[in-house]
């Protein structure tokens, strides 16, 4: 009798499988590539794993010819570092902009997505020959800095509307009502409020330039960034050291994100309850 | 535990009077003339209540006051200062809005400090100033807390603290009271009126709310459509309302619609539907035989007597059906079948109702003192008072 009650629904185990399915399609590539970064020394690109240690880390580090890993990152993470703080600048700045409609506004908002749009490719190709046309030279912060931004800054102006959209405008108003001057306002209470909106689009302003391969292949000259690099490693490097750097990358971005997620929820809590 | 008036270091104190003078303020956004040369003297240290349906302007006049919106034309003097242009902070007014706008990011001590901080006071001096204003709302035991972890109640007195911090001239409320449960509602507004009288400033009081009105303001203030249809002691704008729109909107009155037969001495007859006959006092006006009148009949000044009348029903009177019977406690509120299209209610004491009780359906014959019936002045405007609750938000 009581069974009756809590019997699931056919519908029930077949939506179950579907997701259980979709789990591991999701996560079960990046756990495999995980597992097999401790691929022992006599071990190959494919299961069984023959033991378990850390020498492809070693070789991702050591040896030259895994290609310049290292250089690859130094150039990386300055990159994304330099497109996480201009992708905040300005599309915080550009977000206040469009709170109060202005002449040519929605012109310049479509000029905007417009490059989400565009594939990225196509978008690095025609920066590409405006360099050569100017005569300047492609390297990772000049052309390849471009292209990132035409990727984060739509994002990043995108995240700021949602966010500005919700912020009640008697905030503002009950600042100057207290006597606060306009940027008084703006730096005691606006920023304050929406700086958990911030923290996102720095993140996506980082992990989408740390990430970028098509916007980057063809912009960033001569010296690659992380991406590329490892895509270029696998037409010629076969070792699991491939898979060791794959864990490590992934280990970076996944900090990034910790991080962000971790402060907004801190800032929230902080918010809630006072400590 | 406190003093009444806070210490005069705030100029806006010294600076006097919190009178506040419209003259012709007019307000227009795009076509829509939201708020049409209105003329108003709100006197120092009173409690003015402005009250309308949405839409009607009542919050973009006190928006005006307060420095939050430009008038496209005419003038707002505080005190005797024309103070069009003036940021906020220089009219010596203070606004409570709807949302009471708490940062969300400031503990309540840190709210009610703003004002100071951004005047650039030390933070002890900010803080024996928050405490005694926390005090004056009872709020003290919550200094720490964050806004979130608030009632509505509590936030609401804390915004009062946090607006009453700038010593003001006049206090700003806009619809103070709407976000409250009926019983927070009637409690917070008895500590407003408690304390307006204590600190002796000059509050202006948003509401869409009639027994919120009465209950606080020594003048009330009824909008219809941006201009001003009535502005008076409670009581003279609900047992005189000057019009059908004030009538119909503050509640207490039924109103009749007639042609006028003539002037009879000291009173007005007038042809009401299905061959009535009213009269009423002419106080006064001196109506043209065949023009349209509105009366108004004070609902709680009807008798009702079961039966239909045989034959005429005689003057001050009418025949109807009873539709509904609602107990309102010291009330019964009697609704009969509608008179030329508008409502009819009767409110009848108690014991009068249970001495001669009725039910839907019953026929009765209401009639009125002529002392219950006004002469209303003509419509000006067609404004729509019998949805005033239609739309809230939009104002």
């Amino acid at each position: 009798m009581t069974k009756a009650h809590g019997k699931r629904p056919w519908t029930f185990y077949v939506l179950a499988t579907l997701f259980t399915l979709f789990v591991i399609f999701l996560y079960g590539p990046m756990i495999s590539i995980f597992i097999l970064s401790f691929q022992g020394p006599t071990g190959g690109l494919v299961f069984p794993l023959r033991g378990v240690s850390l020498t492809w880390f070693g070789a991702l580090f050591g040896q030259a010819r895994t290609g310049d890993i290292g250089g690859a990152f130094s150039r990386s993470l300055p990159l994304a570092l330099i497109v996480l703080v201009l992708t905040v600048l300005i599309s915080v700045t550009a977000g206040f902009a469009f709170r109060r409609r202005f002449r040519g506004s929605t012109a310049i908002f479509y000029a905007a997505i417009i490059s989400l749009i565009v594939p990225g490719l196509v978008l690095s190709i025609g920066i590409l020959v405006t360099f050569r046309f100017l005569d300047l030279r492609a390297n990772w912060y000049g052309s390849a800095l471009g292209a990132h931004l035409s990727w984060t800054l739509p994002f990043g102006l995108l995240i700021m509307f949602a966010i500005l959209g919700r912020l009640n405008p008697a905030y503002e108003e009950a600042a100057y009502d207290l006597g606060a001057s306009r940027w008084q306002a703006v730096s005691h209470v606006v920023i304050p409020i929406v700086f958990p909106g911030m923290i996102a689009v720095a993140l996506f302003g980082f992990t989408l330039s740390y990430d970028e391969f098509p916007r980057s292949w063809l912009t960033v000259g001569s010296k690659n960034t992380l991406p590329i690099e490892i895509w270029t490693m696998t037409t010629n490097v076969t070792s699991p050291a491939l898979y060791a750097l794959g864990t490590v990358t992934t280990a970076i971005s996944l900090t990034a994100i910790a991080l962000a997620i971790g402060s907004i929820a801190y800032i929230q809590r902080k918010r809630a309850m006072r400590l | 535990m406190l003093r009444a008036a806070p210490a005069p270091k705030n100029a806006a104190a010294q600076r006097g009077s919190g009178e506040i003078r419209l003259v012709n303020l007019t307000k227009t956004f795009g076509d829509l003339q939201a708020v049409k040369a209105i003329n108003l003297t709100v006197p120092h240290g009173s409690y003015c209540c402005m009250i309308g349906p949405s839409g009607c302007g009542k919050t973009t006049i006190l928006r005006m006051i307060a420095g939050h919106e430009t008038p496209t034309s005419g003038e707002v003097f505080i005190g005797d200062q024309m103070v069009v242009g003036l940021p906020p902070v220089q009219r010596g007014t203070a606004l409570m809005f709807q949302s009471y706008a708490l940062f969300p990011h400031l503990s309540v001590r840190d709210n009610v400090a703003f004002n100071l901080k951004m005047r650039g006071d030390a933070k002890a001096a900010r803080y024996a100033r928050v405490d005694e204003m926390l005090a004056l709302v009872h709020m003290t035991q919550f200094a720490d807390r964050m806004p979130a972890q608030l009632s509505g109640g509590q936030q609401q007195r804390v915004a009062l603290a946090r607006a009453l911090i700038t010593n003001p001239r006049v206090l700003l409320l806009d619809e103070p009271l709407s976000a409250l449960d009926e019983f927070l509602r009637l409690r917070m507004r008895g500590e407003l009126k408690r304390l307006q009288n204590k600190l002796g400033i000059t509050f202006v009081h948003v509401t869409h709310t009639q027994p919120e009105a009465i209950a606080l303001a020594d003048t009330v203030v009824v909008m219809n459509q941006g201009s001003i249809e009535q502005a008076a002691s409670p009581h003279d704008v609900y047992a005189y309302p000057r019009s059908s729109y004030v009538a119909r909107f503050m509640g207490g009155q039924n109103v009749l619609t007639g042609k006028v037969r003539g002037v009879a001495g000291d009173s007005v007859l007038v042809d009401g539907p299905g061959g009535a006959l009213f009269r009423a006092p002419a106080s006064g006006q001196k109506p043209s035989a065949g023009s349209q009148a509105n009366l108004a009949v004070r609902r709680d000044m009807i008798e009702l007597r079961r039966g239909k009348a045989s034959g005429d029903t005689g003057e001050n009177s009418i025949q109807a059906n009873v539709e509904t019977v609602e107990y309102q406690g010291i009330y019964h509120k009697v609704t009969l079948s509608r008179i030329s299209g508008e409502e009819f209610i009767v409110m009848e004491p108690e014991a009068t109702f249970f001495a001669h009780p009725v039910a839907p359906g019953d026929a009765v014959v209401a009639s009125w003192d002529i002392k219950g019936l006004r002469l209303l002045e003509p419509d000006r405007a067609a404004g729509d008072a019998t949805q005033p609750y239609a739309d809230d938000r939009a104002s």
